[in-house]
């Protein structure tokens, strides 16, 4: 199992079309993917529970994984998170 | 100082003649952006097919986004292209799909209304987030929730909510949204989108109702219950007419009433013209009780019945007997005179729920009409010609195969009808000996070996709609370029007169189905150029025949030697025109 914290820094956190990229991005791997803020955790894959996390800008998440390709699903949603930003200028 | 009641102030809004005819009435407005369900218990046995209609139209939705997503990708940048992958996730969501399923499932409710509350469900907690651009993004949910509804429901529930007669706004009609509607409290239709030679544009010659269309805006400024007036003729609707103009609009209804009684007289004269040549003159039909009318209306027979509402109107396909019964029915009701069944025309923009489709880029060039059946549903279409052949039994059928493009897809055709016909013959079954084919030539390469068509089957139908709109790359339902979409066009005369020519070269003769032959502009050309057989709308079927019977042939052989030699559309128009309102004084079209 791994996890990571994450600062949502794009401008409006994740909306609806980041919460579909992440969704995408997890579901790529075989693992779990789970993610939580405020200690609510929600599936990763279902973008209706992101979306109801309420993840603005500046919020803190948690992102947690787990399974045989944990390592490479954290580091697939560490790019788009915190390097690509989902992608926003 | 005084305040007085103003009244709202006329307004006329402009569009493109659908369907002839003037009416007055009450708006009955079709939004697609409302979304209403009514609940509905359902019974145990209904559950399964619930939760199958659930999930194809969130299938269908998924086909759609997808389409928009790739659009938004092309004009406007992979960004926007991602908001359409939110929503198909969202339709991938086990919080919703599932969910939604189970409460079909246990609680017994119609799909409509189990995922209209879980979307509700969810736009509530996101109406009651804290952060501004969250609470705005639940227009997502609304519109996926909108999509899949529209497909569970066809707009059906709108439809059947119906009380009074009225006339029915929209910004655009599917043929399913029109097969499912209560007809007899319809007065009118007018659309936003659409041609002349639109879905509804049809329907609404074929039910007798004067129809507008193209009218782009007309939703916007239009509510239920407002008073209209509808003119087919002209193409206009008048929203709030003062005094003085529903006045005049109820003189020239007058003047229509009375130049119809005139033409009640010639119901049973035959369709021949002044120096005796005999015109077939037969009627479009889309529903098996239309064909009582057609020998009611002084028709020949039936030159066209259409045969794709079975597929539509349903989930389910239809069985044998089911169609059997009812082409019986149409077959008895003519009472010997001959009846052209078209076989289904499905694909294009009537897409059959019962088929499984897979999604096209270009539907209108892809698996439409008989190539929808040729390599994997060959049962449905040989049932429908199993139920056709025995339907034979009862009176003169005639069989019409759409769309064909080539000698290959006739013969297989007649090959397959054939096939059926031993079978029928081995299981005992009785049809007639005397069932003549004809291939629809309605695709610019069939119209060019037309010879060659002929010689497979025993005669031709021009489809002048598909036609037009393949010979000139034109889409009739797109407003932006159904100006070009015009019979009259040269290349479209003369692609008509060879084929005539090529089917009278291979001895069989040639008649028309599309719209063309109900246009009275027309007649006299088309009789110039040797056509056998008209197929109109019924609508205007006496209206053609008081044409036909107070002309010449070899006026109309003149007539169309002199249209065939102008350069441009225009000209032809201006000329026919010019013939028309000289020669026929007393008839309104």
């Amino acid at each position: 199992m791994m996890k990571k914290k994450f600062t949502i820094r794009n401008e409006y956190g994740i909306h609806a079309r980041p919460a579909g990229q992440l969704v995408k991005t997890a579901s790529k791997f075989k693992s779990q993917v789970y993610i939580s803020k405020n200690g609510k955790e929600v599936n990763a894959k279902s973008i209706m529970g992101v979306l109801m996390l309420e993840a603005g800008q500046n919020s803190e998440v948690e992102i947690r994984v787990e399974g045989e390709d944990e390592a490479e699903a954290l580091a697939a949603i560490n790019d788009l998170i915190d390097v690509r930003t989902f992608d926003e200028r | 100082m005084a305040i007085t009641k103003k009244q709202k102030s006329e307004q006329i809004l402009a569009g493109v003649p659908a369907s002839p005819g003037i009416i007055m009435g009450k708006v009955f407005l079709l939004s697609g952006d409302v979304v209403k369900v009514a609940p509905r218990a359902l019974q145990e046995s209904e559950i399964l097919e619930e939760v199958e209609k659930f999930r194809a139209a969130v299938a269908k939705a998924k086909q759609d986004i997808q389409k928009l997503r790739e659009k938004a990708a092309n004009s406007l940048g992979e960004e926007s292209a991602q908001i359409f992958q939110a929503h198909q996730l969202m339709l991938e969501d086990d919080l919703i799909i599932d969910e939604t399923v189970r409460r079909i499932q246990t609680e017994k409710i119609n799909a409509d209304l189990a995922f209209f509350e879980i979307m509700e469900k969810f736009e509530t907690s996101i109406a009651n987030f804290q952060d501004e651009h969250f609470k705005s993004r639940a227009i997502d949910l609304r519109d996926v929730k909108r999509r899949v509804i529209h497909n569970i429901q066809g707009n059906l529930i709108y439809l059947l909510k119906i009380q009074e007669p009225a006339i029915i706004v929209a910004r655009e009609l599917t043929p399913s949204d029109t097969v499912n509607l209560n007809r007899d409290k319809v007065l009118g239709f007018a659309t936003d989108f659409g041609g002349s030679t639109s879905h509804v544009a049809i329907m609404a010659r074929s039910m007798k109702v004067p129809s507008v269309v193209g009218l782009l805006q007309a939703c916007q400024s239009i509510q239920t219950g407002d008073w209209i007036i509808l003119d087919g003729n002209e193409g206009t609707l008048v929203v709030h007419p003062t005094p003085e103009t529903t006045k005049r609009y109820q003189q020239r209804l007058d003047l229509f009433h009375t130049f119809e009684k005139k033409l009640d007289k010639i119901k049973n004269l035959p369709a021949r013209t002044k120096d005796g040549k005999d015109i077939e003159l037969s009627a479009n039909i889309e529903f098996e009780r239309e064909a009582a009318n057609v020998s009611e209306m002084g028709g020949d027979g039936v030159g066209l019945y259409r045969t794709e509402y079975h597929y539509l109107a349903r989930q389910k396909l239809p069985d044998e007997n089911e169609l059997f019964n009812e082409y019986a029915r149409a077959v008895k009701a003519l009472k010997g005179k001959p009846i052209i069944f078209r076989t289904a025309d499905l694909g294009g923009d009537k897409l059959p729920r019962s088929i499984e489709m897979p999604p096209e880029e270009n539907p209108f060039l892809g698996m439409r009409a008989i190539r929808l059946f040729r390599n994997q549903n060959q049962d449905i279409f040989k049932t429908q010609l199993r139920a056709i052949v025995r339907a034979s039994a009862f009176g003169r059928v005639r069989i019409l195969f759409p769309m064909i493009s080539c000698v290959s897809e006739i013969r297989y055709c007649q090959n397959l009808l054939k096939e059926t016909k031993d079978e029928l013959k081995q299981e005992g079954v009785s049809f007639s000996k005397e069932i003549p084919v004809g291939a629809m030539i309605e695709v610019p390469s069939s119209a060019v070996i037309a010879d060659l068509i002929a010689e497979e089957c025993d005669f031709l139908s021009i489809g002048t709609n598909d036609l037009i709109q393949y010979s000139l790359a034109v889409d009739r339902g797109n407003e932006h370029v159904a100006y070009l979409y015009n019979p009259f066009n040269p290349a479209i005369l003369r692609m008509i007169r060879e084929i005539i020519h090529k089917g009278h070269q291979k001895g069989v003769w040639v008649g028309m189905c599309g719209e063309m032959a109900s246009d009275p502009l027309s007649t006299m050309l088309l009789i110039g150029m040797s056509l056998d057989e008209f197929s109109v709308s019924l609508v205007s079927l006496l209206m053609i025949k008081a044409i036909i019977r107070r002309v010449d042939y070899s006026e109309c052989e003149n007539l169309a030697q002199k249209a065939l030699n102008f350069t441009t559309t225009r000209d032809v128009d201006k000329y026919l025109r010019s013939v028309f309102s000289k020669k026929f004084r007393d008839i309104r079209f």
